[in-house]
């Protein structure tokens, strides 16, 4: 616990300071910063609980239209829109868990996949709830305290927040019996069973935790953004780069998340120029990579290293 | 009677399109059924099929078709290649990473095209696009699709001949019934894991060339909308079963073509999904049939 809050602390200090090192990167820090709640928020079913989905960006979306369509349909403010959202993800991943939690491994992840294509097509064709495929428009924001919302420094603190928040509940959990309970599902739903543990209820948990915290980063990306279209908010690719992050940095750990979402961001910015769009060629790379050499992600293989080190010493003296 | 006449000429498109989707899916099934991955690249791997067919078609002239005899061998070797370097090292590993290692790949590939052909669509004009064959009774068939429908037979044909009737089928089988037993009995598996992902990826490409003169391909998303029409046809068929798979794609062709012309056209990609979680969930079999393991 003390490694984790040193890190929050670490990540409070580097965050705050942030801003006034780089200030022409403000954009790459609000994407880095969103990306390490997503991931981490990602991180608690996929990780934690073993359920790999591949339909995440249903919840970046929801967060982004209910902030949008609440603020230009029925003027409600930013952080009741995003209060709203966070009881439809949990209601929602309540539901979609119910139907598919018995689907074991890849069944899972495909199935993940269809659920959010279909809300994809439903986000393109119902016009009378999300504006279709034109999009939605933010044009005004209230000015808490003389805040202005549309500000990129403004922006900026509230992903430091977010990711702040998501890893620092996922720290939390990782030492309470809550998170003993979802390694317990992961590594063996029968044994868990026998442990009296309920492995549904404890997956439908992480799962609409994880839905509700990414829909959080959605409410703020769409206020970053300003202007909505479906497929880029419900796109697959989204949640494949969210999955793949967390993968990438290493699952079921704290801080792998976190440390996949500054490595993806970093090197999508160094390629930026040679790769244009096809920046997504280094996420393909980099998870063939894992999944041949490294199957724990970066940090899962490090800390593995770490605590076998730690063993080997405690055992010689 | 009047109502009769479109509702034929939808089926008989139906079936053709779902011929395509049924080679799609046949290569997916075998290499699940044989290899036990879930192949996130299949997409793309039609994709592949359909950019070998406009670059011999703008290099050098020819027909879609008959770059075939290029990109069927080419295919093949592939997917050897691929299954050796990549998929071979991760053959006991758990199910999911054989999934992550075909979905970076498809990144890879999708990125890769992205890059090299730049990012908008692309097709073959053939001058026998248009043209058209009546049935009688006002029934017509487009040329481009009853092509389409003969590859897939003789595809899906040659298939059949070589899994029941040689030796090399017959080993496929075999791995596919039981790795071990098949090893026990002298069975070169990693030979065989080989050989099955190289037939899966050639079915793969040859739907891809034999789709491109209906549509156009885009290096991002073409990949994406293919990957999940094979797995719908797979799972309604349920996954590692040919003569489901079969029996799944002509399906998936027939209600597509009938949900848009007669429910809604914006939904057409959402008929297959729904079906697909329906599948999953109350008949994780499939809609024919019990087998899941063989193939």
């Amino acid at each position: 616990m003390n490694t984790n809050l040193f890190g929050l602390a670490l990540l409070l200090v580097i965050g705050l300071a942030y801003p006034f090192v780089l200030p022409g990167y403000l954009t790459v820090g609000i994407t880095m910063l969103l990306f390490i709640g997503w991931a981490t928020s990602w991180d608690i079913l996929g990780g934690w609980a073993g359920q790999v989905s591949l339909g995440h960006s249903f919840f970046v979306g929801l967060g982004a239209y209910f902030v949008a369509l609440g603020q230009s349909r029925y003027g409600l403010a930013p952080w009741w829109s995003i209060m709203l959202a966070i009881l439809a993800a949990a209601a929602l991943a309540y539901v979609w868990g119910r139907i598919t939690f018995g689907l074991r491994g890849p069944y899972f992840a495909l199935s993940t996949i269809a659920f959010a294509e279909i809300f994809r097509l439903i986000a393109i064709n119902e016009k009378w709830l999300t504006g279709g495929a034109t999009g939605v428009f933010i044009a005004s924001l209230p000015e808490p305290f003389g805040i202005d919302l549309f500000s990129r420094w403004t922006q900026y603190y509230l992903a430091l927040a977010f990711a702040l928040i998501t890893v620092g509940i996922v720290a939390l959990i990782s030492t309470r019996r809550f998170g003993y309970q979802l390694r317990a599902v992961r590594e063996d739903e029968n044994s868990a069973m026998a442990s009296g543990i309920d492995p549904t209820a404890v997956k439908l948990k992480a799962f609409m935790l994880s839905g509700a915290l990414t829909a959080v980063g959605g409410g703020i990306y769409g206020i970053f953004l300003s202007f909505l279209e479906p497929h880029v908010l419900f796109y697959l690719l989204l949640s494949v780069q969210i999955a793949l992050t967390a993968i990438i940095g290493g699952r079921g750990t704290v801080w792998g998340p976190a440390a996949g979402a500054v490595l993806l961001i970093l090197s999508g910015e160094v390629f930026r120029t040679t790769f244009a769009q096809a920046n997504l060629l280094i996420y393909g790379m980099l998870i063939l990579a894992i999944v041949l050499f490294l199957p724990r992600g970066i940090l899962g293989e490090v800390s593995r290293r770490l605590v076998r080190r730690r063993y080997a010493r405690s055992a010689k003296s | 009677m009047a109502d009769l006449i479109p509702f034929l000429q939808n089926i008989a498109n139906g079936l053709l399109i779902g011929g395509v989707y049924a080679l799609i899916g046949v290569g997916l099934t075998l290499i699940f059924g044989v290899m036990r991955t879930i192949n996130f690249a299949h997409g793309e791997f039609v994709v592949l099929g359909m950019y070998a067919a406009i670059v011999f078609n703008q290099a050098l002239g020819w027909d879609p078709y008959f770059s075939l005899v290029v990109a069927l061998p080419v295919g093949f070797l592939a997917g050897v290649l691929i299954q050796r370097v990549i998929l071979a090292t991760i053959v006991d590993a758990p199910e999911e990473s054989s999934l992550l290692a075909t979905l970076g790949l498809s990144l890879i590939i999708a990125n890769s095209l992205l890059l090299i052909f730049g990012g908008e669509p692309k097709s073959v004009l053939v001058p026998y696009a248009s043209s058209t064959i009546s049935l009688g009774g006002g029934v017509n068939l487009s040329i481009v699709l009853l092509l389409a429908g003969i590859a897939t037979v003789v595809a899906i044909g040659g298939l059949h001949l070589l899994l029941n009737r040689t030796e090399i089928g017959r080993a496929i089988r075999g791995t596919a019934e039981n790795r071990l037993g098949a090893e026990l009995v002298g069975i070169n598996t990693k030979r065989i894991h080989a050989v099955v992902f190289g037939i899966g990826m050639m079915l793969a490409v040859a739907a891809g060339v034999a789709l491109i003169p209906l549509l156009f391909a885009s290096p991002t998303t073409t990949g994406t909308v293919f990957t999940l029409k094979a797995f719908v046809v797979t799972v309604l068929g349920g996954l590692g079963n040919i003569g489901a798979a079969i029996g799944g794609g002509l399906l998936l062709g027939v209600v597509e073509v009938l949900g848009a012309s007669y429910l809604t056209s914006e939904y057409r990609d959402a008929y297959g999904l729904v079906a697909f979680i329906l599948v999953l969930l109350f008949r994780p079999e499939g809609l024919f049939g019990r087998s899941v393991q063989r193939v």
